[in-house]
Formats: structure tokens, sequence, C-alpha cells
């Protein structure tokens, strides 16, 4: 469980806060998007969930966030980091290694994790995330879309209690993008994983994630079920999160009707909902 | 020139040696071609290099490097050729001496570089530090380092060559032939450079850390370096080069 008391960050040098007073409770096993526009402190905020605020990053750090007891400010990073598996927003500077086996292998060998179940668990990353050709290339020769699967991969591979990942998708295709998601949920489901994601591609989270986070100028402004966060799509819109089009159209028809219309996550929901009015 | 660092492909007898016996015999390479004073030695030492480069499937690169290493050698040579007076003159202020020792110099530049690259070419760069502290028990923040830094140089040109196309791109004429007007427009190029490089490297030594970098111990890799014939022929062929500076005079 990640517990986030009161939290507030100020970046070396700036002269505004970027997060501020943020309280939060991410239960074990929970699967949480965190969307918001650009600037809001998303990123920060991952950062300061997996220690690397304030242990990497100088600024003023308030607050406490407790990862399953242990205070992120008194414990060391690697000491955080056997619980927490972090995938950065730039993969470019996630990557030690030079060859797609050994970036997977670094973590694996450093955790000492047992010779007999390191084959099993490179297999297993590698295939989920749909790279078991790259085995055995070089980083250099790979695309930034394979980078970021490479990355992933690599903390798959360590099946941390929680993973959190700030914009895993960013230069991956839409196929790729759900079959990432589509292996996250794998793992929250199956291994009881807590997943902490950042994403922008909003469809995506809603379809994917049971909680979403929305956060706008350093604070979370709404967090709930992803019904409950779309339910108000004129806040969000305010805020400057683009609705899922389904959302729209369920709050449309609530408005135009003014029947009790649920929220409506995808296309195939909407649907049902239009096909429910005209009888 | 970022291929230069680049690991080639392949199942050649190179390939499957020892990191560590690669490096040894890299290094025997270059005591030899200091321990010997005779031309001719080095021009077998060159022609060893370049056959280290067809054995391991990368003559091609190995030529390249070659012709490189030539172009360096010119001015080196010349250099050279002006400055050593002694010996017997042959015209203007050049002496016999002068272009023996000109030669030599440049033949063990071109002798000792050669083989470093080439040791990049047929191994993998992680199977050196991870050989490293397998056998020779360097601790291995040393050798992830090593690793690191090596796996940096064509990120670094990368980066380079990205700004250089971008630039030029927008109007700055960086493909110039003028040397000293090229080099007046990189030099202010490599402060952001530099900053962006040093944020980059911190960026990845956090990456590290969260992955474990300080649980490491000196047994925990998976890989196995062990040592079999293709290490013993080596070994023999290292000595043998030493042996053969030392003795032919």
């Amino acid at each position: 469980m990640i517990s986030v008391r009161s939290l507030s960050f100020k970046y070396a040098g700036a002269s505004e806060p970027t997060l501020r007073d943020i309280s939060a409770e991410i239960p074990d096993g929970e699967f949480l998007g965190i969307i918001g526009p650009a600037g809001a402190g998303k990123t920060t905020f991952a950062s300061c969930l997996s220690g690397i605020i304030p242990h990497a990053v100088r600024g003023d750090f308030y607050g406490a966030v407790l990862v399953e007891g242990l205070d992120t400010a008194d414990n060391r990073l690697t000491d955080i980091s056997r619980l927490v598996g972090t995938v950065f927003q730039d993969v470019e500077s996630q990557i030690v290694s030079s060859v797609v086996e050994d970036e997977l292998l670094f973590g694996l060998e450093n955790f000492g994790i047992p010779r007999d179940e390191i084959e099993e668990r490179l297999t297993f990353a590698l295939e989920r995330v749909g790279i078991a050709a790259l085995r055995h290339r070089t980083i250099a020769s790979l695309s930034g879309g394979q980078r970021q699967k490479v990355a992933i991969a690599s903390l798959v591979a360590l099946r941390p209690k929680i993973l959190i990942l700030d914009e895993p998708t960013g230069e991956l295709d839409p196929g790729s993008s759900r079959q990432v998601f589509s292996l996250l949920r794998d793992l929250n489901r199956d291994y009881g994983m807590t997943v902490v994601v950042v994403e922008q591609k909003i469809m995506l989270l809603c379809e994917f994630a049971r909680r979403l986070a929305v956060m706008s100028e350093g604070r979370i402004v709404r967090d709930g079920t992803v019904r409950e966060v779309l339910g108000d799509v004129g806040a969000l819109e305010e805020i400057g999160v683009n609705c899922p089009r389904s959302a729209l159209f369920s709050s449309l028809l609530a408005e135009k009707t003014g029947e009790d219309i649920p929220v409506c996550i995808n296309a195939d929901e909407a649907e049902d909902a239009a096909r429910r009015l005209i009888g | 020139m970022t291929e230069l660092f680049q690991y080639v492909p392949g199942s050649s007898p190179l390939h499957r040696m020892n990191p560590i016996t690669k490096i040894g015999l890299t290094l025997c390479v270059c005591v030899a071609a200091f321990l010997t004073d005779n031309l001719f030695y080095l021009l077998g030492l060159l022609l060893f290099d370049l056959m280290i480069g067809v054995v391991g499937g990368c003559a091609k690169k190995a030529f390249s490097v070659l012709k490189g290493l030539v172009k360096v050698s010119v001015f080196l040579f010349i250099l050279q050729a002006l400055f050593v007076r002694r010996g017997t003159k042959l015209f203007w202020i050049i002496t016999d001496e002068g272009l023996l020792t000109a030669a030599g110099v440049v033949l063990r530049l071109i002798v000792v570089c050669l083989p470093l690259t080439l040791v990049l070419s047929v191994t993998q760069v992680s199977d050196i530090s991870g050989a490293m502290v397998q056998i020779l028990r360097i601790p291995y923040a040393y050798a992830f380092t090593f690793a690191a830094a090596i796996r940096f140089i064509p990120q670094f040109m990368e980066e380079m060559s990205g700004i250089m196309e971008a630039q030029t791109a927008r109007g700055v004429e960086f493909d110039t032939k003028n040397v000293f007007k090229k080099l007046g427009m990189i030099l202010p190029l490599c402060a952001p450079l530099l900053v962006t490089s040093v944020r980059k490297s911190g960026a990845t030594a956090t990456a590290a850390e969260i992955r474990g970098f300080e649980l490491r111990k000196a047994d925990s890799g998976y890989k196995k370096y062990g040592f079999g014939a293709v290490d013993l022929a080596a070994l023999l062929i290292a000595a043998a080069l030493i042996a053969g500076a030392v003795l032919i005079p």
C-alpha cells in the first residue's frame, strides 16, 4: 500500500511548488491511472511515489510518502526499489546495457533472483511484452517503440509489488499500447501487482484502470472509479482533460433527454445506451 | 563513426573466446609493438591485426579503421620526420633516421589502436565488464562505469550529429569545407551537449540504482565465462608475439 500524506514538492530553483498538499491512499492490488494536462505535476507525483524524489532530485520536499510502511525519505532508494518498479518517461535514460537480454538481466542479477528462476522470468517478460525476437539484439539497433518495450520488460521481469509507469506507451503504436495495457491488467489481476500509470491516452486508461486520479496545478482534483470521474465531463474539459467520446456522448444523451444514462466508457456501451433509448 | 564501438554479431572463434583472453591478446599486441624496433616486425603485427579482423568477420570495419588511422598518421609522420634531426641528411632537413623513427611511430600507433577497436567489434561490452568482475574480481562499480562509458560514446556522437542536422536544416552551414569555420560553429554546441549528457548520465545512474545496482555482488552475474581451447591457442599466440618482439632484432 502507498500512503501519501500532505505531499508538497518544489524543484530547486523553481519559484512555485509543483505538487501542493496531496494526500492519497493507493491500496494493494489497485490499478490507478493518473491523467491531467501538461504541467499538472503527474511525472513529479510518480517520482515521489517511486522514491526518486527526494533521493535523486533536489528540491523542497514536505509531507510523507509511505510505501508498505517505509517512509521514502528515510529509507534508501535501493530499499524502496525492492518494492517499487519504475518505468521512466525518458526511456533512453533508463536503459543501462547495450543488449536487450543484458538489460533484463541487470535487475534480476542485482536483486539476487535465483539462477533457475531467471530464464523463466526473462522468457515471460520478453514474450508478454512482445519482444522475444529481440532478445539478442543490440539496443542501438532498436526503434524508440522497441526500446520502450525493453524498458517495460526489464521491470516486468522483476515482478515488483508495485509498478509505476510514466507514459509507458508514449512511443508505441495503438496495437502495442493495447498489448502493454493488457499485460499490466494481467499482472494486476494474476499477481496482485499494484499498478500506477501516468498516461495521456485516456481511452486506454478508462478501459484498463479501475481508478482514475485527475491532476491539475499540482493537486489531485478528481479521484474515484473510472465511471465516477468520467461522470463530470464538464469539469474534466475545464481542467483540460480530453474525455473519451463515449463519455461525452452519454453525458450529452443524459442532458438532452433528461434520462438517467450511465457513463459510457467505450463505444459498445455508448451503442447500448443509444439502443435502449430508441427502444 | 558511431559504428566504430559497436558490436558486430557473429559466431567466429574470436566471438567465442573469453573476453579476458581477448583483452589479454590485445594488450600483448600492444606490448609487442612497444618492445620491438623492427619495422618489419611492426608490419607483421599490423598484418596480424588485420587477420584478427578477417577471422572475426569484421574485415570491412578493420580496413575502414585502418584508413582513418592512416589519415591521422600522415600528419604524425610529417611532424616526426621534421623534428628528428639525427642520422644522414637525405634532403632539406629530412634525415634517414627521421623517416625510420616516423615510420616506427605511426606503425606502432596503428598496431596498438586497431585491435582495441576490433575487440569491441567481437565482444559485447557487457561481457567484458561481466568477465572483469567474475574472473579478474574487479569491483562491479568500476566495470559498470567502463561499460557505461563505452556505451555512451556512440550515444554522445548520435546526439551531436542530431544537433548538427537540426541546425543544418535551419540554414547553418555545417557542410562547409572550411575546417576553421566548421570548428567555430561546432564549439558553441559543446556546452549544451555537455549539459544534456551530464543530465542523462544522472538519470541513468538513478535508473541503475532503482534496479538494485548497490546490491550487486561479484558472483551476481548470470552468465559464466569459461576458458576453452580457443583461449589456449590465443594465449600461445600472445606469448609468441611477445617472444618475437624480444628476440627478433
